[in-house]
């Protein structure tokens, strides 16, 4: 009785409530779509930026991620390694032995990372090997084999199939020293990237470091972030059983983590500002429309209607209205990401800048049950908890002051 | 007659309250000579294993090194030549000659504690610095000063500050480096002294990282001889690569 009577008080102005819905409407699009847009951006930012060489977790040995060095190591990492595979979720275990060396060609020389890698797990857990630009990448049967990024293999002016000398310290404190082949040059875009870092095939590595049956890390990668995630637990008790560290992607990338966390607070901010403005708009609407009918609600006292029963109609209409607009703002929010999620957002010209993020040039949103509701339902929220406000109102009428009114 | 008098009270005032300046350029000539050649025996001390090296040094002035490595046969022939400013490293497996980046000139020098900028700065300490004695104290029958040495406006030094203790001998006996925060880093300590070609000589040092307490590297002079004139073809790079004997 009183929702079917709230909905007909609705369409006596038909109007005003389209333009209501309409404004509710547009900020709900609104909201899922960039809510959308911005998940979907962070989670192929987060991904790409972990796929180049963290992976989304990682096994370190105690102490390593404060100071990383030879002496501190995974020994035997085989049964670790086959344990963490068989972990729902997580796809690739690539061991890693992180050293440091002097790169030299003739006169030039140059400290770089030198990273012993097991080529085919590598392949999978990092992009490096889809970023060759000369050559090619390492391969299981390669020995003295590497890669390097572009701008060190400028520095150095070496090029696919000339010789790098590499001499750093080994484990035991030797002279870690060899001298290896450059089979191929990968180019990521991210300078830091290109100019500090050789891959050479783990045993050479091994062998050269003195680090026999040794790794410094291990890279796990599944087939998405949130895989990972959900297998942090298993991965953690293994890491425990194990006597090594369990390093998440925050850990990983601290630096990301915090400007993504910095980066969800200000745009938290603009979302509550056009919650708020919105809300403001339709209550309002609402107060106005309780106005013009007060001498009508003083009608309805004087025969008798609790003023409980009108307030809660008045709340119905705000309710409805309410429900009315977000559904559709929902709809259309979510046909316009899924078009895009299907189509993609191209931004001409940006595709340097985009690199250096370890972005592809075409950005997509994703539609997720949370991208979807949250806006809709904070517009929801707010505005049925603003409807207290007519219907305090309403609760102080009386009838014969009211039926006074104007 | 009168010129002589203040020259000699002039020698005297500077006997009698020594001069930082003075002290530290005095024990430095002490240590180094016009020139030398010593064999040292070289510790390398980690939690989990240490090693012990021989290696063959000469100096040529201030500015000049080579180091040759002599033992255990793993290391041996590795050598290392700073000329000025520049520093060389030759690897026996490698059959090369490399030139140190100045990137990685703070790196670990043959896994030691000390790094390349030990060896190629060592006089540092004298150009780059303004020194202050601190303290005047007896010791074992010894004045030993204490001088604070702190870098010069724009100085290219790791260190924020280092702290020396040298004995009225110029032998140095203690030297603290603080990084920029003037917090101590590393402290190398003069655990023996003896006579070696005729001076007193700082014989066995140790140098200790403070961040890694089971962590030191420990050298040993064992043979020295001072102002010897040491061949000119001994500091080039062709030398370095192959050592005429």
């Amino acid at each position: 009785m009183l929702l079917a009577l709230a909905w007909r008080n609705l369409w006596r102005r038909p109007q005003r409530t389209l333009l209501s819905l309409l404004s509710m409407a547009i900020a709900a699009a609104l909201l899922v779509f960039m809510l959308s847009f911005q998940l979907g951006v962070y989670a192929t930012m987060k991904e790409s930026t972990l796929r180049i060489v963290d992976g989304y977790a990682q096994f370190q040995p105690d102490g390593y991620a404060a100071d990383p060095g030879l002496d501190r190591t995974i020994a035997h990492p085989e049964v670790l390694l086959a344990d963490a595979i068989s972990i729902q979720g997580v796809t690739t275990a690539a061991p890693r032995l992180n050293g440091f060396a002097i790169l030299a060609n003739g006169e030039r020389s140059f400290g770089a990372s030198v990273v012993g890698v097991d080529p085919a797990p590598e392949r999978k857990a990092s992009s490096i090997a889809s970023m060759i630009r000369n050559g090619r990448y390492l391969d299981a049967t390669d020995g003295d084999a590497a890669v390097l990024g572009a701008s060190l293999a400028r520095n150095l002016q070496l090029a696919v199939g000339g010789k790098v000398t590499l001499l750093g310290a080994a484990r035991d404190g030797s002279v870690a020293a060899d001298v290896l082949r450059v089979v191929g040059i990968y180019h990521s875009g991210i300078p830091e990237l290109d100019r500090s870092i050789l891959e050479m095939p783990l045993s050479r590595a091994q062998d050269t470091f003195a680090m026999t049956g040794r790794v410094s890390t291990i890279a796990l990668v599944g087939a998405s972030l949130g895989a990972v995630n959900r297998a942090l637990p298993a991965l953690g008790s293994l890491a425990r059983r194990n006597g090594v560290s369990l390093l998440d992607w925050g850990a990983l990338e601290p630096a990301l983590r915090d400007a993504l966390t910095l980066k969800y607070a200000t745009t938290a901010l603009l979302y509550l500002t056009l919650v708020a403005v919105v809300a403001f708009i339709i209550l309002n609407t609402l107060l106005m429309s309780v106005l013009e009918r007060t001498r009508e609600f003083g009608m309805l006292l004087a025969v008798g209607m609790q003023p409980r029963l009108i307030g809660g109609m008045v709340w119905l209409e705000l309710l409805a209205l309410a429900l009315a607009g977000c559904a559709i703002g929902l709809a259309i929010g979510a046909a316009i990401t899924a078009w895009f999620e299907y189509r993609g957002i191209l931004f001409p010209g940006m595709g340097d800048l985009l690199a250096q993020f370890g972005l592809p040039p075409q950005l997509y949103p994703t539609l997720t049950p949370l991208s979807a509701f949250i806006g809709p339902g904070a517009i929801l929220l707010s505005v049925v908890i603003g409807g207290v406000v007519p219907y305090l109102r309403v609760m102080h009428l009386t009838a014969a002051s009211a039926m006074r009114s104007p | 007659m009168a010129v002589i008098a203040v020259v000699a009270v002039t020698q005297a005032l500077v006997a009698a309250v020594p001069d930082a300046d003075a002290i530290l350029k005095q024990a430095f000539d002490n240590y180094r000579a016009g020139s030398s050649s010593t064999s040292v025996a070289m510790t390398v001390h980690r939690t989990d294993w240490e090693r012990h090296l021989d290696l063959r040094a000469w100096t040529r002035g201030q500015d000049d090194a080579l180091v040759r490595f002599v033992a255990p046969a793993k290391d041996a022939g590795n050598a290392t030549l700073k000329l000025g400013r520049d520093t060389w490293v030759f690897n026996p497996k490698l059959n090369a000659v490399i030139k140190l980046p100045a990137s990685m000139m703070s790196q670990s020098w043959m896994g030691s504690d000390f790094s390349y900028n030990d060896l190629a700065k060592s006089d540092d300490i004298i150009t780059e610095y303004t020194h202050r004695l601190l303290a005047t104290d007896q010791a074992g029958g010894h004045t030993v000063w204490t001088i604070e040495a702190i870098p010069k406006p724009g100085a290219p030094v790791v260190w924020g500050k280092v702290a020396l203790t040298i004995r009225d001998d110029y032998v140095v006996t203690e030297e603290t480096f603080f990084d920029q925060d003037l917090k101590p880093a590393r402290r190398m300590q003069t655990d023996r002294i003896a006579t070696l070609d005729g001076r007193p000589y700082p014989v066995t040092m140790t140098m200790h990282p403070l961040d890694a307490p089971d962590q030191w590297t420990r050298i040993d002079t064992s043979d020295g001889r001072f102002n010897v004139s040491v061949p000119e073809y001994f500091f080039t790079l062709s030398n370095l690569q192959n050592p005429r004997q």
